[in-house]
């Protein structure tokens, strides 16, 4: 709700990287960037969120995006960087968190020129994709929130 | 402005509207004067304020009302069964009237409907005073009944936890003695030694001689918030004369005095009323409080610094203190959900034809808003079930040479960091023939399988299981005992039902306090540490391995004479099996069994903030919440009822799998 109020005016991309790729969402949504911190393991939990996190007294959960968008499981390096962001779920703000490899800077677009994100090389599910955006030589790939954080009912549950 | 004025008249004018149904009841019982003089008070209020704020079809109803009780408070109506029933009819249509949200064209004809016509009708019958005068009538009678002096003794003693709670007899006695002019006299002798003294708690009685021209009522009204204590009120001289202007609407001989009942204690009230979000956000400041102070007194304790191990409990005092205060705010006297059960079996006896006497005891005991608002619904199930089912008819009750009028009993008591809620009938019991019988039906179990009491008896909480054999009006209607079960598991609490057949049920509620902050067990399983809570634990043992071993896989522990079943949270919460060898188990009760769970090691205990879990995890099996730990790190709350639960329905996919 809050990024679409955002998209009608030029934005702001918050771009960071997974697998080297750049991809973006929007500033609005953003809480905070962290050092990453280690999840309490949620037993019996979806592996698309399997743990939590504690930011300043908030009990976060974590997701885990480069699930849904089929890349293999992170490795850590020093660049790691926990967004921490808020998504609306049935009606109610809620906190939660990911972890990119490198958070890169904060872009001015224009996103009413977003390009479809071409088929060709990428692998990702086009729901969880808004569209791209071009800087310089290499695409931004703006992910579309509403999709990507949806929870799924847990699968473990009686 | 307005508006904010008139949403408080409609908050205000529902509270007095369930209160006058409650205050009505009462008369049933007892007809004693502070009963009808607020039930006058209240009335008046509505009439005053309604017009006031644009509700004169209310005002101009209750009017007709308030004559009645008029009459009643001067001793020339008697409130029997008629009036009482009469009354609550008035209450009801009022209640009506407040949901139309004032004047308008809706409420004109609600005042000229048939049924409001029969119900005004009835009501002047009984009054036999002319419909068309408005108001100004108990002015008359405040002022005729204040002319003359007299001498009250008043004995005011406050409750020994009523100063907790906010009472301030200084204020009272400083404005009784506003009222006239008296002495005032404080007996000590209740005051303990100093070394069991406890500051907190009143001890004192005050004795208070009064001259004045207020008549009674007009000194309750300065007691009228402090209903937690013992008040005795003496007058010295005859009884009032007889009020001859009662019924004189244009009486002028009151013009002096000040304004009526209601509108006077209006502006002496010290009570604010907050909206309960805001409690909220300052109690998530507080658990935020308390977890940063966790989190000072680890950092002291690894500095070691005598200057600043002083300030951290200092500190720590302070802050115990605030959450305490602020606990303590948010806590209401668990009479207010009471009192709405009285015309619950009252309504519902009457439709079934029996006689049923609801007595409640404990009323007073004090419980979290959060709490309050989310059993009446499972309560009043209760007490329909055991009016509709537990309760017999009287003629069958007589053949059993039981008395014929049925009791229902509903007490609260405190103990310890729960509350105990106990619905008990002297009615039928429960047939566990007809419960193995349904429960077979069902397949539930199996035609072999025994069933000890206790457990024929946690049947009746399975879903689908409640009565819906035995279609009436009354019960069946949504809410089964299993969505009972389902609310007190979501409060942390856990139900327990004792029948005898033919003697009757008891069913007993425990739920903790306050939903904000528990008192929990840490233990640690591998890496991670959950949070048990307290109020489910009942002991810890050491885990005895050769035992298991010998059991091979029977998940049975011998403690002391009993077995007690266990189970091994490893693989439950899918972790590494643990490879550990001085286990602990910590043993909760869970439906009326006892349970063990056996973690890696037990870290410890202390108050523990309630995070709720996000959409994400919130459905989980087990999981009741989650916490911060002193360390910063997150901790997962064990919810022991769900767990089990839901253990014993993966039973035999996982536990052969650690054996």
């Amino acid at each position: 709700m809050t990024q679409s109020a955002n998209l009608d005016e030029a934005n702001m991309i918050l771009v960071f990287r997974l697998e080297g790729e750049a991809f973006g969402v929007s500033v609005g949504i953003v809480h905070e960037i962290l050092d990453p911190l280690d999840p309490t393991p949620v037993p019996n939990a979806d592996p698309f969120a399997p743990g939590v996190i504690n930011v300043r007294g908030v009990v976060v959960p974590v997701v885990n995006i480069r699930r849904r968008l089929g890349m293999s499981a992170e490795q850590s390096c020093d660049t790691a960087r926990m967004i921490v962001l808020e998504h609306t779920i049935d009606g109610s703000p809620t906190k939660l968190a990911f972890l990119a490899d490198a958070v890169e800077q904060v872009v001015e677009a224009d996103v009413t020129t977003l390009e479809k994100v071409p088929d060709l090389g990428a692998s990702w599910p086009q729901t969880f994709l808004k569209g791209a955006l071009r800087r310089e030589e290499e695409m931004v790939i703006l992910l579309e929130t509403e999709t990507l954080f949806v929870p799924c009912l847990p699968a473990s549950a009686a | 402005m307005f508006e904010q004025a008139v949403a408080a008249f409609v908050q205000e004018a529902q509270e007095i509207l369930s209160e006058l149904e409650d205050l009505i009841l009462g008369l049933e019982h007892e007809q004693d004067q502070a009963t009808i003089d607020a039930i006058f008070r209240g009335l008046h209020t509505i009439k005053g304020s309604g017009s006031m704020f644009g509700y004169t079809c209310l005002a101009r109803f209750t009017h007709h009302f308030e004559n009645a009780y008029e009459l009643v408070r001067s001793g020339d109506l008697q409130p029997g069964k008629d009036l009482i029933d009469l009354s609550l009819a008035a209450q009801d249509k009022m209640s009506e009237f407040l949901e139309l949200g004032g004047d308008g064209p809706r409420a004109e004809s609600l005042l000229v409907s048939p049924e409001t016509c029969a119900l005004i009708d009835k009501l002047t019958a009984l009054t036999g005073a002319q419909t068309t005068a408005p108001a100004s009538t108990e002015t008359a009678k405040t002022g005729a009944a204040a002319t003359e002096k007299r001498t009250v003794e008043i004995v005011f003693s406050p409750l020994s936890d009523a100063l907790c709670n906010g009472m301030r007899p200084d204020l009272l006695v400083k404005e009784l003695l506003e009222l006239g002019s008296g002495s005032v006299r404080i007996d000590t002798s209740a005051v303990p030694s100093l070394d069991e003294m406890d500051p907190t708690q009143s001890y004192l009685t005050w004795h208070i001689t009064l001259l004045t021209e207020q008549d009674r009522a007009g000194i309750e009204d300065v007691f009228i918030f402090a209903d937690d204590a013992d008040l005795k009120i003496t007058e010295h001289v005859a009884d009032e004369p007889k009020d001859t202007e009662d019924n004189a609407p244009n009486a002028t001989a009151s013009k002096a005095k000040s304004a009526p009942g209601g509108a006077k204690t209006e502006h002496r009230q010290e009570n604010i009323r907050v909206a309960s979000s805001r409690l909220d956000d300052m109690m998530d400041s507080i658990g935020e409080l308390v977890i940063a102070q966790a989190r000072l007194d680890a950092v002291s304790e690894s500095v070691t610094d005598p200057n600043l191990d002083a300030m951290v409990e200092e500190v720590g005092r302070l802050v115990l203190g605030l959450r305490d205060a602020t606990l303590s705010i948010r806590m209401l006297p668990i009479e207010t959900v009471f009192g709405k059960f009285r015309r619950v079996v009252r309504d519902l006896s009457a439709e079934l034809g029996k006689d049923v006497q609801l007595v409640t005891s404990g009323g007073e005991t004090e419980v979290d808003k959060n709490v309050i608002d989310r059993i009446g619904d499972p309560l009043v199930h209760m007490i329909r079930n055991s009016i509709d089912h537990g309760i017999e008819a009287s003629e069958v009750r007589e053949a059993e040479g039981k008395p014929a009028q049925g009791t229902l009993r509903l007490s609260a008591r405190q103990e310890g960091g729960e509350i105990h809620i106990a619905i008990e009938d002297n009615g039928a019991g429960l047939n566990h023939d007809a419960i193995r019988k349904k429960a077979i039906e069902r397949g539930l179990i199996d035609e072999d399988t025994e069933l000890t009491e206790r457990e024929l008896n946690q049947m009746i909480f399975e879903p689908g299981f409640s009565t819906a054999a035995e279609i009436s009006s009354v019960s069946g209607r949504g809410v089964g005992m299993d969505a009972v079960r389902t609310t007190i598991d979501g409060l942390g609490g856990n139900i327990e039902v004792q029948s005898k057949q033919k003697l009757g049920t008891r069913v007993t509620l425990r739920l903790p306090v306050t939903m904000a902050i528990i008192d929990g067990l840490r233990v640690r399983l591998g890496k991670s540490v959950y949070v048990i809570p307290l109020s489910a634990v009942e002991e810890c043992v050491e885990m005895d391995m050769t035992e298991k071993a010998r059991t091979s896989g029977r998940s049975v522990l011998q403690i002391r004479e009993h077995m007690v079943p266990y189970l091994e949270l490893d693989p439950l919460f899918a972790q590494e099996p643990s490879q550990e060898h001085q286990r602990r188990v910590v043993v909760v009760r869970v439906d009326g069994q006892r349970v063990g769970l056996v973690v890696d090691d037990i870290l410890g205990q202390g108050q523990t903030v309630i995070k709720s879990l996000s959409p994400y995890h919130r459905d989980l099996p087990g999981l009741g919440g989650a916490t911060i730990l002193g360390d910063g790190r997150v901790a997962l709350i064990i919810d022991v009822a769900t767990l089990v639960r839901w253990a014993e329905t993966q039973h035999g996919a996982n536990i052969p799998k650690v054996a």
